[in-house]
């Protein structure tokens, strides 16, 4: 099973695919959920605090949005135990944890730095697109073995 | 990540044979200890990832092409996150669901296909790009043309 | 106070709860008996909504926020306000929160704050805005009061000075200025200086109304009809004395120890900065050098407007060190004119890099606070953001003069 980093983090067809042929997701819910589970956080509603954009700060400096840094701070972690990925351009579908473009620039081109198997496509929009991408998935998916994951390029 | 951990799993239906009441009795049947809450989308389910990761993979067996899971951070009914405690607004990632759940039948077919064992042919379909000579020869050709017009 | 009635506040933002200050909006909206809500969208509203506002940006979480404020100007939201939030240093997020603050100005009556936050961002820092806009939402009526009428007073409790004024029938008859030592002795001495000048007694006051950082504690001893922040004062006090009162205008107030930059629509402030971290960009640098230079403060401007600030070499903004290249530069032969000069173009440089940083400068620009009379300033001010700065009559009173306008409007109660 290897961990495959998602983009957008959020997206449910890149999380069910993921999972459904075989390798564990890497997507910002987990993250978001253990912070909410963090009792003894009380900043609502993701339980973000002021001290996260610093956190972020690893990765932008202080000129660059907390907003970019705070979210960041969130997606570092899966970035860091990423072996796979698949990023989908076209980032206009993507709210919340996803919703702002510079972050998003930021995550794509760190995944693209780590030297990771690596998928990249268009969102679908038409009914051919959405069931060539699904097939696109699973070959991506099906070709990853764990050796060759996390070292080698593409 | 431990067996211990609380998580919390979307699942999503697209189905006219199988419905969200059908999917509680499947979970309320699995005996698992676990919280289940149907909403418009399907259910979300709260417990323990053992269990919750057992009771998905027999829910997902129900109508395997038409279920789609992911893990969800938010627990249900948060008051920050529900739409009654924000004045009439969703969560924001609510509107990423509403875009992806209108593709979920063509990702079904796609699905129905690979269970078929069907590969169907992979077609590049970007047109290519123009080429700056060709540009230049359209506007040459253009020009002239509605000089001949006038 | 009068328990003021609950406002519905519509947030537009980006970035708030990723920097984790969202708890200090929601803290800050409950201190002003406000609750914050979230305009309801579907994502074929977002889809298009580019294309109809006529700007196309990247991040769809701002897409999110212009659908929701066509959502708001459509009338299809119960909101009573609107707050505009970003993150500070977005380039793509300032150009829509500007736009959709004046999108929203022109199409509805909404009354909008906008507010670019970081991290260190707090409930205090946004309690003034939420008090300015709920003020605004409660109190419509009050606010579009272009004349003063009847015999009002009003002080301003400042931290450095207290000012009050007297007025009849749109004239001021009376004024009162003195340095704040004790909070209401102070008050007191300036309205007393105030209502000698003017010849009446305080029986003769028809209303009162009270601004500055010292308004609750004068306003309770005074029974002041009026207790208001001073940004929706001084907004409302400077297009009145500057005599416009409708579109936009930019206020500038740099006052003893704090400054203010507002950006207005028809005398309602929309965007606006304070602040009170340096003492460079403040009219204490200028007392300062005023000190240096052997001369009174009332004749510093007289002297820079006869300087070349060019002349004179400054390395750095701070009181300390600032003062320190003024002095450097006496010794090594500049001029008086030429230093103070320089004081004056320093501090409008400093409120430019500090203030002006988020607030957009439509003209008219309108100087006011107690540095807007040393004729130096406002010449920088006009050298440096390139257009006509306008210094009102009374600009030093501007406080007192917005809060006995208002005032007025509690004549008949």
């Amino acid at each position: 099973m290897v961990k495959v980093f998602i983009y957008p983090s959020n997206s449910l067809i890149l999380s069910d695919l993921v999972d459904r042929f075989g390798h564990e997701p890497l997507a910002v819910m987990q993250e978001i959920g253990k912070k909410i589970r963090t009792a003894s956080l009380d900043s609502p509603p993701v339980n973000i605090t002021p001290e996260d954009p610093k956190i972020g700060l690893k990765y932008a400096a202080v000129e660059v949005p907390s907003g970019v840094r705070g979210r960041m701070s969130l997606l570092g972690h899966l970035l860091e135990e990423a072996q796979a990925a698949i990023l989908v351009r076209e980032p206009d579908i993507s709210f919340g944890c996803m919703g702002c473009a510079r972050t998003n620039e930021l995550i794509n081109f760190l995944v693209r730095s780590k030297k990771i198997p690596r998928l990249e496509m268009n969102y679908p929009v038409t009914e051919d697109e959405a069931k060539s991408f699904v097939h696109k998935i699973r070959e991506f998916l099906e070709g990853l073995t764990t050796a060759e994951s996390g070292n080698g390029g593409e | 990540m431990s067996d211990d951990d609380i998580i919390i799993k979307m699942i999503v239906l697209h189905s006219t044979f199988t419905l969200p009441s059908d999917i509680v009795i499947k979970v309320y049947e699995s005996k698992a200890d676990i919280m289940v809450k149907e909403t418009c989308f399907g259910l979300i389910i709260e417990g323990k990832r053992s269990e919750v990761d057992r009771v998905v993979t027999e829910i997902r067996k129900l109508d395997p092409n038409r279920i789609f899971i992911k893990e969800r951070g938010v627990p249900p009914g948060d008051e920050y996150r529900c739409r009654a405690g924000r004045g009439g607004g969703p969560k924001p990632g609510f509107h990423q669901h509403e875009l992806e759940f209108a593709l979920l039948p063509y990702f079904t077919e796609a699905l129905d296909e690979i269970e078929r064992g069907e590969m169907p042919e992979q077609k590049d379909t970007t047109p290519p790009r123009l080429t700056i000579n060709k540009l230049k020869e359209i506007i040459e050709e253009e020009v002239k043309q509605s000089e001949r017009g006038y | 106070m009068e328990k003021e009635s609950l406002v519905k506040i519509a947030q537009l933002s980006c970035g708030s709860e990723y920097s984790g200050i969202q708890k200090e909006i929601q803290t800050a909206a409950e201190m002003v008996n406000a609750e914050i809500i979230f305009p309801d969208i579907t994502i074929d509203e977002i889809k298009v909504v580019g294309e109809e506002f006529g700007l196309q940006v990247a991040s769809p979480d701002l897409k999110l926020m212009m659908a929701r404020a066509k959502e708001l100007v459509d009338g299809k939201v119960n909101a009573d306000a609107v707050l505009i939030a970003t993150c500070f240093r977005c380039a793509e997020a300032a150009l829509v929160r500007n736009e959709i603050r004046r999108y929203i100005h022109e199409n509805s009556k909404l009354p909008v704050i906008s507010y670019s936050f970081t991290e260190r961002t707090t409930s205090g820092t946004l309690l003034t805005r939420l008090e300015a806009l709920t003020t605004t939402a409660r109190r419509r009526s009050l606010l579009s009061r272009e004349h003063q009428e009847g015999l009002t007073a009003g002080i301003d409790s400042g931290s450095t000075t207290t000012k009050a004024v007297i007025m009849k029938d749109d004239k001021v008859v009376g004024t009162g200025w003195v340095p704040t030592v004790k909070v209401m002795e102070s008050a007191t001495d300036a309205l007393e200086r105030a209502m000698e000048e003017a010849g009446i007694t305080r029986d003769d006051i028809q209303a009162l109304g009270v601004t500055g950082y010292g308004r609750f504690l004068i306003g309770d001893e005074f029974k002041a009809d009026l207790i208001q922040e001073e940004i929706t004062v001084n907004s409302k006090g400077a297009v009145y004395l500057a005599d416009h009162q409708k579109g936009p205008a930019t206020v500038i107030d740099i006052g003893g120890m704090d400054n203010k930059a507002i950006s207005i629509q028809d005398g309602i402030p929309g965007i606006f900065t304070m602040g009170g971290i340096c003492a460079g960009a403040s009219g204490r640098f200028l007392e300062m050098t005023a000190k240096r230079l052997g001369v009174d403060i009332t004749e510093l401007g007289a002297l820079a407007v006869k300087g070349m600030q060019e002349h004179v070499e400054m390395n750095s903004y701070c009181i300390v060190f600032g003062i320190q290249s003024l002095v450097n530069s006496l010794a090594k032969g500049s001029i008086p004119t030429d230093v103070a000069a320089a004081a004056c173009y320093s501090v409008v440089e400093q409120v430019f890099e500090q203030q002006l940083q988020e607030v957009e400068v439509n003209e008219p620009l309108i100087m006011v606070g107690g540095s807007s009379l040393i004729e130096g300033v406002p010449m920088a001010m006009k050298n440096l953001l390139k257009i006509e700065v306008t210094v009102p009559p009374y600009s030093q009173y501007i406080g007192a003069v917005g809060a006995a306008l208002l005032a007025s409007g509690f004549i008949d109660k």
